[in-house]
């Protein structure tokens, strides 16, 4: 019947419509290069110059994926994507280095001889102290030297702080805070946190970010940090300074973890070399602010070498064990000052 | 399966719709797709065609510069590493001539010293140490003598290594004005990026399409054609170029993705709107197309009813017209033949009437001139009263020339008729006349009781010695009855039934004249169910009953 042949024309019609669309519009996959998919928690300025320069020298193409300490340690235990996780503290990752390949990479050998005793489930990439960060504008004729100086009344409610249980950063702070107020035993260093939480003023900040923006803003007049981030800060003029805590500085490094479930491991061991390399290490040294873990870089004229800090040892083991317990104990304590 | 007949006007409907609706609908059906179609091979071909246009404008520029290192860089080679500041120059000039800017030429010493540089300008990641082996320096060092172009901190350098005796001698880079690359792309308008083999965007023309990092999005340098983005459609296409770039150009879709919606939706609504005002005026305009045939039908209808005074009055189209007119005519000519045809039969009727009247004549005349015959030898003046009788009786039929007398004026000269039996038979005879006064003045035919009373003289003597006859009439509701019953001998059944038969035929077969005839003159005189019956049983009498319509002369 007449009816159906239009129907059928119709139908002919839209096909041939799709079918074009479909071969006009096909979206073929560009041919598969080398590749690798990072997640990291470094700030993204830092990561563009290295990862590009990985890059050009490697060829291998770097799928960035820049997020929080433990939003990247979940991506990289859970998903199988992903192939590096690029920075976070030992101290933070400590409890998950069962899900990562052993690899001893070649520059182990030009380690400081501090991070040459890392198991080979992690690959050592930089230092990072903690570190106080003032606003030089704010602060005034007081002199802040260290941990105990931020108990000074006038301080009160001025002093930036993250959650220890959301900011890997202010963890290490407060495990910074027992061990050098505590004279290196950190059950001894809880009166310090007590009065120290007071000064708060019951303000707790969801981020490090906040912290260092905050006091380079000129919300806050002292922050409690890391090194690099006041460093960056510095480096952006802003009116900052850097106090390394005379009662101690706990500097724990961060790495470069390989996932167990890659499929581009050559790839990954590419990776950690290029980034523990010297060139890599001296431009990250120089330009970047951040502490190398080789003997052979020199640091950034902006941070205080080494030698020059009051180092303090922590127990690592113990405070991978205890950390849970010491979150809670903080928040008690906060939360009792708060109430109180 | 039977199939409903339709009437004409819903036929007429569908035929409006089907060529109204159906055509637009496929017409614009074809016009979308055809759109569609051309829509995407112009948006896909152009995009095509702008990105190999951009990459060749792109390549080309790229060549002149790299041409412009290379020579730079012989020409620093021949001058043994003594740089000549206007030997430089002049080259930059003439070959940067048609950018309008010469650009940063930089020529480094192999220990990061400038020993030349066109903008009196270092960047950092030439000169200071940590350099050495990273970004440009390390593309230097790596492809020996080669000239490369490598993407560092934003700026497009064309780096060359001057070589001699395997030893790095000195290096050449040239930074390309970033305004000369953006200048070939920020004219399009589509989203156009160039990025290095990596993904690293050296120039766009837009903010999007870019991740926090400054690479291109992962979607787009992973396929080219139809992509989808943050739930935003776009088209995209990419030409990597011999010298490490990449080119993409990426149509935003959504827009005409948008329009075309819009499109479809703007041409939904014409056509629902085409479609109800089709459907209505359809249902209108095939009413008022089919009127005359509705017309035509009820005319008909009118006609099968019996009405023929209807007139078809048509003006609205000649065919119509035609066919109004012939029906006119038709049923003029119709009610003229129905006109003829009563006449004739009227004439028919009548001269059958007159005919019948006058059977009644001969035999009557007959047996009464014989007893007239016979009376005028023994009795002279019941002779002459029969005489006189029969005359009155004569002139009466004769004389009456109209059909219908008034029932008195055919009793009174039913009055000749009994004064002749009672001569005939005397004492052997004897009648009662019952008839209502008030009927007297209503019409009957003429001489329509006489054959009655003759019939009942027929058969009702049949041995018997004396007969009664009694006459009523009278009444009932619209009609007029008139009974004639005797108590003589009664008629056979078989001769009752044959009678009975005979009154239902159209002519007389039989020799009984007398009550076929009244019974035939009554039912041509009046339609209805009137005329004569008749009942008799053997030896007890015969009842003859006459049925006519009342009606009074005017």
């Amino acid at each position: 019947m007449k009816k159906w042949g239009i129907a059928a024309l119709c139908v002919i019609l839209v096909a041939a419509l799709v079918i074009y669309i479909d071969w006009r519009g096909r979206s073929y996959a560009v041919e598969e290069e080398e590749k690798l998919v990072v997640v990291s928690p470094h700030p993204i300025e830092f990561m563009i110059p290295l990862i590009h320069e990985f890059e050009n020298e490697t060829d291998i193409s770097v799928e960035l994926r820049s997020c929080g300490t433990s939003v990247a340690i979940d991506s990289i235990v859970n998903r199988k994507d992903v192939d590096i996780m690029w920075g976070g503290s030992v101290l933070s990752v400590g409890p998950y280095l069962d899900n990562f390949y052993q690899y001893e990479t070649p520059n182990k050998a030009e380690y400081m001889d501090v991070f040459k005793n890392e198991g080979s489930s992690v690959t050592c990439f930089s230092d990072v102290p903690s570190v106080l960060m003032v606003n030089n504008d704010l602060i005034g004729d007081i002199e802040i030297t260290g941990y105990a100086d931020l108990l000074n009344p006038v301080l009160k409610g001025k002093i930036a702080f993250a959650d220890p249980g959301r900011s890997s950063s202010s963890f290490e702070h407060l495990v910074n805070m027992l061990y050098a107020m505590g004279n290196g035993n950190p059950d001894e260093g809880w009166g310090y946190v007590k009065k120290f939480t007071q000064q708060l003023d019951g303000e707790l900040l969801d981020s490090s970010s906040l912290v260092y923006q905050g006091v380079a803003n000129g919300k806050y007049a002292v922050g409690l940090t890391f090194e690099e981030a006041a460093v960056t800060m510095l480096k952006s003029d802003k009116h900052v300074s850097i106090v390394y805590m005379k009662e101690g500085v706990v500097s724990t490094p961060d790495g470069i973890y390989i996932s167990k479930d890659s499929d581009r491991i050559e790839n990954a061991k590419k990776f950690a070399d290029f980034m523990t390399s010297k060139d890599a290490q001296q431009y990250m040294a120089s330009d970047l602010g951040r502490r190398s873990v080789r003997k052979d870089v020199e640091s950034s004229s902006l941070v205080v070498p080494r030698y020059k800090m009051n180092n303090l040892p922590v127990d690592r083991n113990k405070v991978i064990s205890e950390k849970d317990k010491w979150i809670e104990e903080f928040d008690r304590i906060n939360k009792e000052g708060r109430d109180g | 399966m039977a199939k409903e007949v339709r009437s004409f006007q819903e036929n007429i409907r569908r035929t409006f719709i089907r060529f109204s609706i159906v055509p637009v609908a496929a017409v614009s059906m074809a016009v979308l797709i055809i759109f569609a179609f051309s829509w995407i091979t112009f948006m896909a071909s152009s995009n095509e065609q702008e990105n190999k246009q951009v990459s060749a404008e792109i390549t080309d520029k790229l060549d002149v510069y790299c041409k412009m290192v290379d020579k730079i860089s012989s020409g620093i080679k021949r001058d043994k590493f003594n740089i000549s500041r206007n030997d430089i120059f002049r080259i930059l000039y003439e070959d940067t001539s048609e950018f309008g800017d010469i650009g940063n030429l930089i020529v480094m010493s192999p220990s990061m010293k400038a020993l030349f540089t066109s903008k009196d300008l270092v960047p950092a990641f030439l000169t200071k140490k940590e350099y050495a082996n990273w970004g440009v320096w390390n593309v230097i060092n790596a492809y020996k003598g080669q000239t490369r172009i490598t993407l560092y901190g934003g700026n497009l350098c064309v780096a060359k290594g001057i070589y001699e005796d395997g030893r790095l001698q000195a290096a050449v880079v040239y930074i390309i004005p970033k305004d000369v690359m953006n200048g070939v792309i920020s004219s399009q308008n589509r989203y156009i990026l160039i990025t290095d083999k990596h993904g690293w965007v050296y120039s766009a023309n837009t903010g999007r399409l870019q991740d926090e990092f400054g690479q291109i999005n992962d979607t787009i340098s992973s396929s080219v054609g139809f992509l989808k983005l943050d739930g935003n459609l776009y088209y995209s296409y990419r030409t990597a170029l011999q010298r490490g770039l990449v080119v993409y150009t990426v149509n935003d879709v959504n827009r005409s993705v948008h329009l075309i919606w819009l499109i479809i939706a703007v041409i939904a609504v014409i056509f629902i709107a085409i479609a109800l005002i089709t459907f209505k005026s359809t249902a209108v305009s095939s009413a008022k197309y089919t009127r005359d045939i509705k017309k035509i039908e009820d005319a008909f209808e009118e006609v099968q009813k019996g009405k023929l005074d209807v007139k078809l009055d048509i003006s609205s189209s000649k065919e119509f017209q035609i066919i109004g007119d012939d029906f006119n005519e038709m049923l003029e000519g119709l009610k003229r033949q129905i006109g003829r045809n009563k006449e004739l039969a009227e004439n028919v009727a009548f001269s059958q009437v007159k005919q019948l009247e006058s059977q009644f004549n001969p035999h009557f005349i007959f047996n009464t001139l014989d007893n007239i015959r016979f009376m005028a030898k023994i009795d002279a003046t019941s002779a002459d009263k029969m005489i006189v009788s029969l005359s009155g009786l004569l002139r009466y039929s004769i004389k009456e020339v109209r059909e219908e007398v008034t029932v008195k004026e055919d009793l009174d000269h039913l009055q000749y008729y009994l004064n002749i039996l009672q001569i005939r038979f005397n004492k052997r005879f004897a009648y009662t006349i019952d008839v209502s006064e008030d009927i007297m003045d209503c019409l009957i035919p003429k001489l329509l009781i006489q054959p009655l009373l003759e019939n009942a003289v027929k058969y009702g003597f049949n041995g018997q010695e004396k007969l009664t006859v009694a006459i009523r009439g009278y009444q009932m509701q619209e009609k007029l009855i008139f009974i004639c019953e005797d108590d003589g001998a009664g008629i056979d059944e078989e001769l009752l039934e044959e009678i009975r038969r005979n009154l239902r035929e159209d002519t007389n077969t039989s020799s009984h004249y007398g009550l076929y005839n009244i019974h035939r003159r009554i039912s041509l005189m009046y339609t209805g169910d009137y005329g004569l019956d008749i009942s008799s049983k053997k030896d007890e009498g015969t009842l003859v009953r006459l049925t006519i319509p009342k009606h009074i002369s005017e």
